[in-house]
């Protein structure tokens, strides 16, 4: 076929192509974004404009229990937040849980993950993986019941082996010595998984053909751990940590239907705190204001993440 | 210094049979190239040596010692793979320096070390960069530059230049050919393409469907194919071959079209045989002798290095013939062609050399007295 009946060819194809509205419309710059526009809409109303009424919120007084309108208050809500000696602490022990829990999750992940990722030919070895995710698929609702009823001191499980091995029970969810510890301990035991799936994906983005190398070149451990794996699987670890940090600093549902913050308010962490000011108090600016500054920490947590693993320079794959 | 030998070595990815129970013994400080098409076994081969492929069965040997059951960390070796392989999160100094460390050399002798290959490989610019920097060209010289400094006894090289640009290709072949001329080490190198084979090896183990074809140095294996396959991979392009030349039992003399006196065997073979012979030992001349026959010429084309590739046709048969520029440019529609006995290989109906020679029925000496 010579080239000019190509040409002619082409010229036909569009010629057609034009007569056709719908090709018309799936060739013009409209068509991506009637694509998008459903999850931009979903996008909008219920991300978007809440955050935006949030943020209005907090700059007013507004209770639900006061038949008073909402008055413009400025940032009274954000001074009352930072002289409340009870939030600070609240704060405080979020940031013990959270170091705590994704500490022990990612380095009990990492162990595993490595362990897992070590028997690639070990028969068994899909179930064992399957049975660890388990908690991880449980609703943290259903887990929080369970646990509540493992911890349970005169039927529960635990406390049946604690007998056993001590002779006297053990009250986890009330004795002020223990009850923090058994809410961190049912958060590792869900999470953990999590983080050996992260280890999984982040080892397996290690190329094949550069472990074969360090095999091959007989690096050491350490040289391979430094040298070959962390710089291809960090960014997935990392995203793990990030998405455990900002999944634990939030953590409500669990201390709720365990100990409801008690002791005493050792177990009181700022979700729940947070849950108290909107849903039992129904102070609606104030727990805006609080909601607010969560949201800032957990986007300045996000924000780190990027700067410290320069991801931009990992997706141009420079 | 190790040899690596391989004794019924046998590789199966489900039904396909990569490696078909191999045995060979590849000789200590010498080059030897793994030449093949791709699919030919060739690069499962060199991986079960390394230990990177378990073999479904037989045995590797380095020297006396069985290293089979050793991992690959414990067969010391150095390998260049077939796409540069570099340690992304380290600059060049440290990639070769990595394996060094882990050897735990003295400061000292990890300089010196560094130093000769990074002068070996002309590499000196590069030392410093990082390997974001890097061409694939100058990535696969660090990855020889690491297998090399760490000095092992056996070194392998898959397809160490087939994924480099064309730029580098050249660079790096040089390279590699000072580098194989001057390690002491027992080298294992394999390629697809015969140059690169020709250049580097000094014994070429020609594989095909798992098997290794021929083993012969590489002038041996290009003048004196032992299988067809090695006649029509070699050589570009590669020999002509005439199917039903002579019956292997011919028992007296017989003639040919492409002969001016009559043949005859030495020794039988069963079945037909096929002649065999390169374009470029295929002698051309424009003007009519008493040891050629008649040609018409049906095409020319000018290749690599200036030569012309004739079609000639003599009779039924239809040869290509690589001829020098200046007399490729007098033949018109004529040539007269003498195919010279000693460069000329039969093949049996196996597509195997048999055990024949071919030979004039009438000794050459008697008839033509030379002076």
């Amino acid at each position: 076929m010579s080239t000019a009946n190509i040409a002619q060819q082409g010229e036909q194809g569009i010629a057609r192509s034009r007569r056709s509205p719908l090709r018309a419309f799936e060739e013009s710059r409209l068509f991506p974004l009637a694509l998008l526009l459903p999850i931009l809409l979903f996008f909008v109303a219920l991300n978007v404009i809440p955050t935006i009424w949030m943020i209005g919120m907090s700059f007013y007084s507004y209770s639900l229990m006061s038949p008073a309108p909402p008055s413009f208050i400025a940032i009274d809500n954000y001074v009352k937040i930072y002289n409340d000696a009870d939030l600070w602490s609240a704060f405080s022990r979020t940031f013990v849980f959270v170091v705590l829990a994704v500490g022990i999750e990612t380095v009990l992940g990492v162990l595993l993950g490595f362990l897992f990722w070590g028997s690639a030919n070990m028969p068994g070895r899909r179930v064992a993986l399957t049975l660890l995710f388990v908690p991880m698929v449980v609703t943290p609702v259903a887990s929080g019941l369970f646990w509540r009823l493992i911890y349970e001191p005169t039927f529960g499980v635990a406390n049946y082996f604690v007998q056993l091995l001590t002779g006297s029970k053990i009250d986890f969810l009330t004795n002020v010595n223990w009850a923090f510890g058994a809410v961190l301990f049912v958060d590792i035991w869900m999470w953990t998984p999590f983080m050996i799936l992260m280890t999984l994906a982040a080892l397996g983005s290690v190329p094949k053909a550069e472990l074969e190398a360090a095999e091959v070149d007989r690096l050491s451990i350490w040289q391979r751990l430094w040298h070959v794996i962390w710089p291809h699987g960090k960014f997935i670890l990392m995203l793990g940590v990030l998405l455990r940090t900002i999944d634990a600093y939030k953590t409500t549902d669990l201390v709720f239907l365990m100990t409801n913050g008690g002791p005493g308010n050792i177990t009181e962490l700022i979700g729940l705190k947070l849950y108290r000011y909107a849903f039992a108090s129904l102070n609606i600016g104030f727990s805006s204001a609080l909601a607010v500054i969560l949201l800032l920490i957990a986007i300045s947590f996000t924000s780190i993440y990027l700067w410290v693993l320069n991801l931009r320079r990992y997706r141009e794959g420079a | 210094m190790l040899d690596i030998r391989v004794e019924n070595l046998r590789k199966e990815f489900g039904s396909i049979v990569a490696v078909d129970d191999l045995t060979i013994t590849f000789p200590a400080g010498s080059t030897t190239c793994l030449l093949g098409p791709s699919g030919c076994g060739k690069t499962t081969l060199m991986r079960m040596i390394a230990g990177l492929e378990t073999p479904t069965r037989g045995e590797v040997y380095f020297g006396d010692r069985c290293v089979t059951k050793l991992s690959t960390r414990a067969r010391n070796i150095g390998m260049v793979f077939q796409y540069p392989v570099v340690y992304r999160g380290s600059n060049v100094r440290e990639n070769i320096e990595l394996p060094l460390r882990a050897e735990k050399l003295s400061k000292a002798e990890i300089d010196r070390r560094i130093e000769e290959v990074v002068e070996l490989l002309e590499m000196r610019h590069a030392v410093n960069a990082s390997i974001e920097e890097l061409d694939n060209g100058t990535r696969q010289k660090v990855a020889v530059a690491r297998a090399v400094a760490r000095r092992p006894q056996i070194i392998l090289f898959d397809e160490p230049i087939t994924n480099v640009d064309i730029s580098s290709k050249l660079q790096l072949k040089r390279a590699l050919k000072e580098l194989v001329t001057r390690l002491k080490q027992t080298i294992l190198y394999v390629t697809h393409d015969q140059t690169e084979a020709m250049t580097l090896a000094d014994q070429i183990a020609l594989m095909k469907d798992g098997r290794i074809v021929q083993y012969a140095p590489p002038r041996e294996l290009y003048d004196r194919p032992n299988d067809v396959f090695g006649g029509w991979f070699l050589g570009n392009p590669g020999m002509n071959f005439i199917a039903n030349f002579v019956d292997g039992n011919q028992p007296g003399a017989f003639l040919n079209p492409l002969f001016v006196r009559p043949l005859r065997l030495n020794g039988t073979a069963a079945g037909p045989l096929t002649l065999g012979v390169r374009p470029e030992h295929v002698r051309v001349y424009p003007d009519a002798r008493p040891d050629a026959v008649r040609a018409r010429v049906l095409g020319r084309a000018i290749v690599v290095g200036g030569q012309h590739l004739v079609t000639l046709q003599i009779a039924d048969f239809v040869l290509k013939a690589k001829v020098a520029a200046d007399v490729g440019r007098t033949l018109m529609q004529e040539a007269w062609v003498h195919l010279p006995l000693d460069r000329i290989t039969l093949f049996g109906a196996d597509g195997h050399k048999p055990d024949v020679a071919l030979h004039y029925a009438v000794d050459h000496q008697s008839l033509h007295p030379t002076p």
